[in-house]
């Protein structure tokens, strides 16, 4: 190969370098319900938690926190249909409640956030 | 424990960061060792001598390898097993902790594997290949490509593909340098800078093969490129890949001076190449960092447009006088949690639990705070690298620059985070859990050590040639670590719009810090022209500085 075709072949790869990537990159909570601040009805509360990767459901964990600060661990179901969910269920009395959550993404990777609700009581 | 994740986190990036370092050197010394010495070595006079070298780098590497993976991964155990309350056996059951543990029995059955018994047996080559071939798959299992909701195949290849061409290229590029200091006549340069050059490309093309497949997959528009934390990441990464690839084209003419056997030397190849490890490491430190932050295709919401970037960045005057330390959030968030704690009669409240992952209160008071001390930063630097400029041009008695770090190592330490002390209520070794303010306090080491050994350099005090290229090592460190710091802000188009100034930071820092090493270690007119890129460098970073708004 002659020095021409190298400086051409060095050349475009500059220019495709434009596209180079690396990736690896953490679980971000993409939907949820409740919404953040959002209210919910009094009673029985279905939570769904939706991200944007496949969760180990079985190494992750939710907290519901209450006004008063006390702590209850959520049991997360186990849902292999949906992978990229933290799925839990709870009875609430109205008030004002944050979920306190902490993902492992299937790649290791672990994240954590809060998504603050209220429970309003039954019209 | 649960005070220590986010610190745990930002250290797993750093480990992170050390491992794909350590495997892509293992790799590549294995790869260098295949694929260009060992068919070669009989036309080479230091050939025996040369592999038992590279044999020994790669071993070291292999344990590298294996001791920051452990590290890595027992760290990821301990925040799993004290956090979620699981076993260690069930956590070691997980997708991450088997590959983790693959990875280091590869990296350890690798060490023999290169010793002198078996390298001279008929699977001296293929065992190594195919530990190296395990190694990588289990790394690419470690990758956001396996947690993906599809495509996870096509994704995981490419992955693989990615490393692979990081550790035949950059991983490779420390048994070059050894080889070329060991060989010592022309047809050794010859031979190895020709095997090596193609290697090289086989590298380039697969990164940018597969670079080109994950940006449609995890960036996809040209906003989530400039728009968000994770396409503005990949940009510094492009950036200094195309540093590489310009050092390994002026490589590329030496290696074809020596083809056509025209007298050369390859005292530039090997500088060249010594930036071009130190440029490639940083590029998986920013690799490393992107753990921190989603891929820009998932990242929809709270993306920044061109407009809100210009607003930003549109010209202003530097800040110069402080807000007063009681107007700012948190002060006056403790100083309520204090009068209503002294009506109750009981202890006050913290404003702000370092670790708790709770992001503290920012008021108009504290951007103001945040910009002065970027801006008098900003003042330092720029003085610094005209001084140093004005004393390379011939005025002697300004070889004391160096000392200025000093001035603004001190001036960094006590205002970069005024809740802690001396300025506010947190103690200092209860604010190590903060990640923003351990990482302000490895700067402020940083640039007291390379202030300090620069300046005793400069002025005689430490003769050791060695000594010199602690600046610039240090210098590229603190500009490689720059990529990994991240500000404790909630609102994601404000952190981006701050990383959008503190890339460039990062990169003018790594430039400053090999423009000095090649400026030290390269004779003749390219030595003398990197003497003068250095500190304008620095001064660019002082305009950067002086640039910096937060609103």
């Amino acid at each position: 190969m002659s020095l021409r075709h190298r400086l051409g072949t060095f050349l475009v790869a500059a220019s495709c370098a434009l596209v180079s990537v690396g990736a690896s990159a953490h679980a971000i909570l993409v939907d949820s319900s409740p919404k953040a601040n959002g209210t919910v009805a009094a009673g029985h509360v279905d939570i769904v938690f939706k991200y944007n990767s496949k969760i180990d459901q079985h190494r992750s964990r939710m907290t519901l926190v209450k006004s008063d600060q006390s702590e209850t661990t959520l049991t997360i179901a186990a849902n292999g249909k949906q992978p990229n969910e933290l799925d839990s269920g709870v009875d609430l009395t109205p008030g004002t409640y944050t979920i306190r959550w902490q993902a492992l993404a299937l790649d290791g990777h672990i994240t954590r956030g809060d998504v603050p609700f209220t429970v309003a009581a039954k019209p | 424990m649960e005070l220590l994740v986010d610190i745990f986190g930002y250290l797993s990036i750093i480990l992170h960061g050390l491992v794909i370092v350590a495997q892509s050197m293992t790799l590549g010394g294995v790869l260098f060792l295949v694929f260009l010495l060992r068919p070669f070595m009989h036309l080479l006079p230091q050939g025996a001598d040369l592999e038992r070298r590279i044999a020994r780098l790669t071993i070291y590497s292999a344990i590298g390898l294996a001791l920051s993976e452990i590290a890595g991964t027992a760290l990821q155990v301990a925040v799993l097993m004290s956090t979620v309350g699981l076993s260690f056996s069930d956590v070691m059951q997980a997708p991450f902790a088997v590959c983790g543990t693959v990875k280091v029995i590869c990296a350890l059955l690798l060490i023999p594997c290169l010793g002198n018994r078996i390298s001279r047996s008929p699977l001296g080559a293929v065992l190594p290949l195919l530990l190296g071939a395990a190694e990588l798959t289990a790394a690419t299992f470690t990758t956001h490509a396996f947690a993906r909701l599809s495509d996870n195949t096509l994704l995981l290849f490419v992955e693989g593909l990615h490393q692979f061409g990081a550790a035949i290229w950059i991983g490779a590029i420390p048994c070059f340098v050894l080889a070329l200091a060991k060989l010592k006549d022309a047809d050794g340069w010859r031979i190895v800078g020709a095997r090596f050059s193609r290697m090289s490309m086989i590298g380039v093309a697969s990164i940018i093969i597969s670079g080109s497949i994950m940006s449609v997959y995890y960036i996809g528009s040209i906003q989530g490129f400039y728009g968000t934390a994770y396409g503005v990441m990949v940009g510094a990464k492009i950036a200094m890949f195309i540093a590489l690839l310009l050092l390994g084209l002026g490589n590329l003419m030496v290696t074809e001076r020596l083809r056509k056997n025209q007298e050369t030397s390859v005292i530039r190849l090997r500088r060249f190449a010594e930036v071009e490890i130190g440029i490639g490491f940083t590029i998986f430190f920013a690799a490393a960092s992107l753990t921190s932050v989603p891929p820009a295709v998932d990242l929809t919401n709270d993306r920044v447009t061109l407009h809100e970037i210009a607003v930003r960045n549109a010209p202003a005057w530097p800040r110069f006088t402080s807000p007063d330390h009681d107007t700012l959030a948190i002060s006056q968030m403790q100083s309520q949690l204090d009068k209503d704690a002294e009506q109750r009669h009981a202890a006050a409240a913290q404003a702000n639990v370092p670790g708790s992952g709770i992001l503290p209160p920012r008021n108009a008071e504290d951007i103001a705070w945040s910009e002065y001390n970027h801006h008098w930063a900003g003042i330092f630097v720029l003085v610094i690298g005209l001084l140093a400029l004005i004393n390379r041009a011939g005025v002697g008695w300004l070889k004391h620059w160096p000392l200025l770090f000093l001035l603004m190592a001190g001036f960094l330490l006590i205002r970069s985070d005024p809740e802690v002390w001396p300025l506010g209520h947190e103690g200092w070794w209860v604010a190590w859990r903060d990640v923003e303010v351990a990482q302000h306090r490895f700067f402020v080491a940083l640039i007291l050590l390379f202030g300090l050994f620069e300046w005793a350099v400069r002025t005689g005090r430490l003769h050791n040639p060695k000594a010199a290229l602690v600046f610039p090592l240090l210098v590229s460190v603190g500009g490689a670590m720059l990529l990994t710091h991240n500000h404790q802000i909630s609102n994601v188009k404000d952190q981006l719009l701050i990383e959008l100034t503190h890339t460039p930071l990062a990169l003018a820092g790594v430039s400053a810090g090999w423009a000095r090493w090649l400026e030290l270690r390269l004779p003749g007119r390219g030595g003398r022209i990197a003497g003068w890129v250095w500190p304008i460098c620095f001064m660019l970073v002082g305009v950067i500085l002086l640039w910096y708004r937060e609103a």
